[in-house]
């Protein structure tokens, strides 16, 4: 009987950039998400602002939701069904993003092209105050802490064993975890994944001040938006580079059927939003995209491509 | 020049000294239980009668077959010398079968092999297994208390509590009374270790022996009941322990949480007005909650009383009940619970145990857990690293 599969603590960051898979072993083999990270994950623990939910079921009689739960790090998709029916209920019943927690399986969804789409099917959602959200991402961030430190102890004792990492109470998946990622993930930044976690440890302080969670929803234009990422910031990875894409091609369609040659922010975010991109993460390509000069804002509300 | 007289035929043997070999062997030992019954040949079916059980001499404790027994009752107790009997190994345990060439007679106890008190060898809390006996161990009673029960028709005092010495804890049931105290260091001979709930327990019984020592280098019992939390994985790994410490959040609930309904006698739960002990019968409320906790590395279930649930969940057994009275659906409750205590933060002591579906623990106690936000900040500043 296979025992219980454990919540891994990660950040939304860590399963965007997870993209490798593994069968486990036995009479219903577990699938399991393996990260650059040291994560081998069938389960996960996560702690973020979770925005409003959509349908995405086909017919009434299936009924499927999805929502984004993002931390400072980034963001993923949550999904219930109706196999999930109090989860589902959980994610239905907000209508402005609230700070949550979500225990759920992870999913790996490759499309044609070969990009790869991480959800968590979520077993339970629970929304809960600020800071129950913040101790619960310091758990996510000391864990993943933990995981890094492994990995550089690996890399640079490659001969370390399970039994001396017993003794320290290190768990032996942890170690087969992060033997895996070396190999499946050889070429990966580790440094600059741990530099990333600095938003995060901000915001378990609390000195980022309120959460994109807690400003209000609607993508009104006239509201100042939230501070662009730092200029570090690294390549984005798959999953963001097919959300960015979306936003364009839905920024173009907008300005090709409009008067003036410019695109409505508001039509845009709405067009997005159907595809399942909500509203917060949608600023956060948006902003993005200005960071980077693709597209511009000349006229407060009106999006062009630079 | 005068070798030492040898005894005619094979020389008397220990059970611990048992190994399957060809030739015969001969000893003398106690029977601990037996069983009667009577195997079917397939060949021209006739039936055989053969007398199996438990045989000990103080060194090691051997099953036997008997073929054809004689007809009269075997009773427990019964010294046997068994002279030209077969060993044979059975998953890695020495057997021993006695067949028509086999001579077995009545015998007295003083013929039971001497055993030096000084040659039983040491053991350690951590690598006793059931079915372990003739062994001699020192150990630290972190707690102890008399209860009362029933074996067959008899009232029993055994004396039930907790030993340990530096490499682990076990459970203690003692069958005598051997003025036990709690903090006392004692080494004890004679003992031997069963299986209880799928955790090894120490044994002692009347012909066990008790004798106080310094035992400085054993640990302090309170200090044991004190240990910091371990990681969920090495409990799962280990099997759980007699007193296991953790602490995780709740991701889950598993059935049956929330509002049960108990046998008014054996407090087992009811399912559809029926004990599993004592049939029809009109169970009463109670409320409990089997939580499962996680730590990341692992996760077990922990099943929680009454009081704990009560505690946690914030509603009492009256309050759920009310509830049920204007939702009659009992899974609600069980959700609104999970609900209330999902990421909920908990450091759980107590007995764990393993089955095929992982580890559980019985608590005895459940402390809820609040993170000092400032100071996990400054942790994890403090381990962002901006070594590059």
């Amino acid at each position: 009987m296979a025992l219980r599969e454990p919540a891994w603590r990660v950040t939304a960051r860590e399963l965007e950039s997870s993209l490798e898979e593994e069968k486990g072993e036995g009479e219903r083999p577990a699938t399991y998400l393996l990260s650059p990270f040291a994560a081998r994950m069938n389960r996960v623990f996560l702690a973020g602002s979770l925005s409003p939910a959509e349908s995405i079921g086909r017919d009434e009689s299936q009924a499927f939701w999805r929502a984004r739960l993002s931390d400072p790090t980034g963001a993923v998709a949550v999904t219930a069904g109706s196999f999930q029916p109090r989860a589902m209920a959980q994610l239905r019943s907000a209508s402005a993003p609230r700070p949550a927690l979500v225990v759920g399986k992870v999913h790996l969804f490759r499309g044609r092209d070969g990009v790869g789409y991480v959800s968590v099917r979520a077993e339970a959602v629970r929304s809960v105050p600020e800071a129950e959200e913040r101790a619960a991402l310091a758990d996510v961030v000391r864990q993943t802490f933990d995981r890094l430190d492994l990995l550089e102890r690996v890399e640079k004792d490659p001969a370390l064993t399970e039994e001396t990492l017993r003794t320290e109470g290190v768990p032996v998946a942890w170690l087969r975890a992060a033997k895996e990622s070396r190999t499946r993930y050889p070429n990966v930044d580790r440094a600059a994944f741990r530099r990333d976690l600095r938003n995060a440890v901000r915001r378990v302080a609390g000195d980022s001040g309120p959460s994109r969670a807690t400003a209000p929803p609607a993508p009104s234009v006239t509201v100042t938006r939230t501070p662009p990422p730092p200029p570090s910031a690294p390549a984005p990875s798959a999953a963001e580079r097919a959300e960015e894409s979306l936003f364009l091609d839905q920024l173009d369609e907008v300005a090709d059927v409009s008067a003036d040659g410019y695109a409505d922010l508001k039509e845009v975010l709405s067009r997005v939003s159907s595809h399942g991109m909500m509203g917060d993460r949608a600023e956060a390509i948006l902003n993005r995209l200005e960071e980077e000069g693709v597209i511009e804002e000349p006229i407060v509300g009106k999006l062009r491509r630079a | 020049m005068c070798a030492e007289p040898t005894p005619t035929g094979p020389v008397e043997s220990r059970l611990r000294d048992l190994r399957a070999t060809t030739s015969p062997v001969e000893f003398v030992a106690r029977v601990v239980t037996c069983e009667r019954r009577e195997v079917t040949r397939k060949a021209d079916g006739s039936r055989r009668p053969l007398l199996s059980g438990l045989l000990s001499d103080g060194t090691a404790t051997v099953r036997f077959t008997w073929w054809d027994p004689p007809r009269e009752e075997i009773e427990r107790g019964t010294v046997l010398r068994v002279v030209g009997a077969e060993v044979r190994e059975f998953r890695g345990r020495p057997e021993v079968t006695f067949s028509w060439k086999t001579r077995v007679g009545p015998a007295s106890p003083a013929e039971l092999p001497r055993v030096d008190a000084e040659e039983i060898p040491f053991r350690t809390v951590h690598d006793l297994r059931p079915a372990d006996e003739g062994f001699r161990i020192e150990v630290r009673v972190v707690r102890i208390a008399p209860k009362s029960v029933t074996v067959g028709t008899e009232r029993r005092v055994v004396h039930e509590g907790l030993v340990a010495d530096r490499t682990g804890a076990i459970a203690l049931s003692s069958w005598s009374d051997f003025g036990l105290r709690t903090g006392e260091a004692v080494r004890m001979a004679g003992a031997y270790v069963r299986s209880f709930r799928g955790r090894p327990s120490l044994v002692l019984d009347e012909r066990s022996s008790v004798v106080r020592v310094d035992g400085t280098d054993l640990p302090d019992p309170v200090e044991l009941l004190r240990r910091p939390p371990r990681s969920i994985a090495e409990v799962e790994d280990e099997g759980g322990g007699e007193t296991v410490a953790v602490e995780g959040v709740v991701v889950g609930l598993l059935p049956p949480s929330g509002l049960v309904y108990r046998c008014p006698t054996c407090h087992r739960s009811v399912r559809s007005g029926i004990c599993r002990i004592h049939g029809q019968v009109e169970g009463q409320p109670d409320l409990r909650a089997r939580l499962v906790l996680d730590d990341g590395t692992g996760a077990l279930a922990v099943n929680a009383n009454r009081a704990d649930t009560e505690r946690l969940w914030g509603v009492t057994l009256d309050e759920a009940r009310g509830r049920l009275r204007n939702q009659p659906d009992p899974t609600l409750l069980e959700e609104e619970m999970l609900e209330a205590l999902l990421g909920r933060r908990l450091r759980v002591r107590g007995l764990g145990t393993k089955d095929d579906f992982g580890v559980t623990v019985t608590p005895e106690s459940i402390e809820r857990v609040d993170i000092d936000l400032d100071a996990a900040a400054e942790e994890l500043f403090a381990r962002l690293g901006d070594r590059s």
